[in-house]
């Protein structure tokens, strides 16, 4: 029996998806897959676990709970996330965005600034801001500070997280930018124009249209920006390798630190696992407050 | 459309000529090589190595032993830092893709490599090798494992014992006689604080220094504890004695009485502040340190030496809690053969040249680590390293620490445990009970006496 139109059709759209889906099956769901289970288990890249993983159940989750060095790297974590993705990256983003959407003088000069960071790869940008940072009376930012009259310091070591916080800032306002700079241009302009003959001062636009309207860029770029800023690792590990004394360990290089450091993978993927736990729910939460559906 | 089928053809046909540009070349260089070695396709054996002096030495080998076993040796040069050295390696051990050979960093990481069934065991090779007896007997203790075989050979020797700044300690009108027992060393500390202001004594310890809290500093004072060896007859660790707990005391009074520099401990890479910048100032008089500081550290290879330094760094060996002392042996440059190579007898052959006298004073030359032959004090070269030769002759000597299966537990254990010291969250109690759970945790309650 020859297929209807509409079923070739659908029968099409779903062969076009096949490449995609195998492809997040081999590097997604596998992979997870896989980090769930071995978070059940003793697996470790040396010693005899690492040759005979044992089943340990729930083991590695109780020991978690316990753990100081992880309700540590969450804290750090959360810091780290609100400080620079959803406050310095999102506010500077969005500024920039609607700065840069009006008619200003070397408007491609300042596109450029704000994304050339965004071009620079992580550990590259992690060894420029060392130069910035540390190295105490000799590092550039001490030397400027000093021009009025505040003592040099290794600012990796006095104000660790805060520091970090910013360079991931300086990294992701273009992303951020881009962002609404798109949901920016889809508010029609006659919402604009209209509020304007009705006599909106650009306070009550901002608030009452351009906010309310980019809403579902809010929560797209809070969604993607949070997952990413949970996820980073280079950066860090090149600055500061989560320290000093874990002020910077933020749940990525906890991981790496319990897997790849002290070789318990086991332990390592339970504290992945309820990360995943964790993103997934700071998702839900966001499309549950700014009410999008997905 | 002719022209578009055109451009297609013509980029296709530039595409396929880079390819195949590309496979002549690489195989044009691929087989020079084996074909001046052999004449032959001859074996290719990968080498892991990392840090440039030590690529360098390896490289100074390299032509003499592909000319004496007919092979090709290609080296894979792998991060720098120990710890990521070890991880990349264990990654690729569990993966089955890491290099036909290999070096440990340390000796207590090789059981766990055992346990793991990463190494081929060597014993039959090592003993029937010409080299065997010119081992030192300390070399052939630390890389004979419990079960009486050999899965790693420990070519280089690390000699530890604590370094001080004899010209300021002098001049402060501080005594640089040895120190009698821990307690003596740490009013030594206190007596340079007191003079001079400075830092008294530095303990490599916390998370940051990897593995080296551990070999470098806790293990140093394992022997002249009360618990004078970690690893147990019966394979079971005895972290619980009495000297676990005073050795942590120690780290503790150090840290407590501000004797030792903490906030470097604290950041990445710990060891570069105080060892290559405050020592040399002389804002740090004294640390644990091997015979590699005279070269590298503070030596003519350093970039920031202390002139003269055999004249104004003085070594005291490490006192034991109640008297004695000892100079702690253990190995380097640790050879080892990946189990799953595909040419296992020739990796063995390769691993014995390593550990030859050329090889091992190579290595010396670089490193600053003391050859674990004997005969190496024959070698015209070693003789010329002045700094070296007078700490070859007393190697047999030195006292070392008996590794065992977890050992890299204890290491990681150690490093937990010294952090919250550094970190004034705990007491030498509170860390020992950290060590202890970390490896309860990890090993199981009965891996712990």
């Amino acid at each position: 029996m020859a297929m209807t139109y509409e079923t070739r059709m659908a029968w099409q759209n779903r062969m076009l998806l096949v490449p995609a889906l195998v492809l997040l099956g081999c590097f997604i769901l596998i992979p997870a897959a896989a980090a769930i289970y071995i978070s059940f288990t003793n697996a470790a890249l040396n010693g005899f676990a690492a040759s005979h993983p044992q089943f340990v159940g729930l083991k590695n989750y109780v020991r978690l709970f316990s753990d100081e060095g992880f309700w540590n790297s969450l804290i750090v974590t959360f810091y780290f996330v609100f400080g620079s993705s959803i406050v310095g990256q999102f506010v500077l983003g969005l500024a920039s965005a609607i700065a840069l959407s009006r008619p200003i003088a070397f408007k491609p000069v300042f596109n450029a600034a704000i994304l050339l960071p965004n071009a620079v790869p992580e550990v590259v940008a992690g060894f420029i801001w060392i130069s910035m940072l540390g190295g105490g009376k000799y590092s550039t930012l001490s030397r400027i500070v000093g021009l009025f009259g505040i003592a040099p310091q290794n600012w990796l070591e006095s104000v660790p997280l805060l520091m970090i916080i910013v360079v991931n800032t300086w990294r992701g306002i273009a992303f951020a930018m881009i962002l609404m700079t798109s949901g920016l241009s889809a508010v029609p302009a006659e919402v604009y124009e209209a509020a304007r003959m009705d006599g909106a001062t650009p306070r009550q636009i901002f608030w009452r249209i351009t906010l309310p309207l980019l809403r579902p860029t809010i929560f797209l770029y809070m969604l993607v920006s949070t997952a990413g800023t949970i996820a980073i690792f280079g950066l860090i590990y090149t600055l500061t390798r989560g320290g000093p004394g874990g002020a910077t360990e933020i749940i990525g290089i906890y991981i790496y630190n319990q897997s790849f450091t002290a070789y318990q993978l086991g332990y390592g993927s339970a504290v992945a696992v309820i990360v995943l736990g964790v993103s997934v729910a700071i998702g839900a939460i966001y499309a549950r407050v700014l009410k999008v559906q997905v | 459309m002719k022209a578009t089928v055109l451009r297609a053809g013509v980029v296709v046909g530039l595409i396929a000529g880079a390819i195949a540009a590309a496979v002549v070349i690489s195989r044009a260089r691929f087989g020079s090589r084996e074909g001046a070695i052999s004449g032959v396709s001859a074996p290719t054996i990968r080498i892991a190595e990392h840090r440039q002096p030590r690529i360098d030495a390896l490289n100074k080998s390299i032509p003499r032993i592909e000319k004496q076993l007919g092979v090709v040796i290609e080296v894979v040069e792998y991060p720098a830092p120990e710890k990521d050295y070890l991880s990349k390696l264990l990654t690729e051990l569990g993966a089955g893709n890491a290099p036909d050979l290999f070096t440990a960093n340390f000796d207590a990481d090789v059981p766990d490599m055992v346990s793991a069934g990463y190494l081929a065991p060597i014993t039959a090779e090592v003993k029937a090798w010409d080299g065997y007896e010119k081992l030192f007997d300390v070399a052939k203790k630390l890389s004979t494992g419990a079960d009486g075989q050999i899965y790693a050979l420990d070519s280089m020797l690390l000699v530890e014992q604590i370094y001080f700044r004899r010209d300021l300690l002098d001049k402060a009108g501080i005594s640089t006689a040895q120190p009698a027992n821990w307690k003596d060393l740490l009013d030594r500390a206190r007596e340079i604080k007191a003079k001079t202001g400075k830092y008294g004594l530095l303990l490599p310890a916390g998370i940051g220094w990897g593995a080296g809290g551990f070999t470098e500093g806790f293990a140093l004072f394992v022997a002249g504890s009360k618990t004078p060896q970690i690893a147990n007859d019966d394979g079971t660790l005895n972290l619980n004695g009495e000297g676990v707990r005073d050795i942590f005391g120690l780290y503790k009074s150090l840290i407590d009485e501000d004797l030792m520099p903490i906030k470097p401990l604290l950041g990445p890479e710990p060891w570069v502040i105080p060892k290559y910048t405050m020592f040399p100032a002389g804002d740090l008089m004294a640390t644990t340190c091997g015979t590699w500081c005279y070269i590298y550290d503070w030596g003519k290879d350093s970039k920031n030496p202390v002139p003269d330094v055999t004249k104004n760094v003085g070594t005291w060996a490490v006192p034991g809690t109640d008297g004695g002392s000892s100079v702690k042996i253990s190995g380097s440059n640790i050879w080892a053969v990946n189990a799953n190579s595909a040419h296992l007898n020739l990796t063995k052959k390769v691993l014995l040249a390593l550990c030859s006298v050329d090889s091992t004073v190579a290595y010396a030359q670089l490193l600053g680590n003391i050859p674990a032959r004997r005969d190496a004090a024959d070698n015209k070269d070693f003789q010329a390293m002045t700094e070296l030769v007078p700490v070859l002759k007393n190697v047999d000597n030195g006292t070392y620490l008996k590794s065992a299966p977890g050992f890299s537990v204890v290491s990681e254990g150690v490093a937990r445990a010294t952090e919250a010291l550094l970190r004034k969250q705990t007491d030498a109690a509170g860390a020992q009970a950290i060590l202890v759970k970390y490896v309860k945790d990890l090993l199981g309650d009965n891996a712990v006496k």
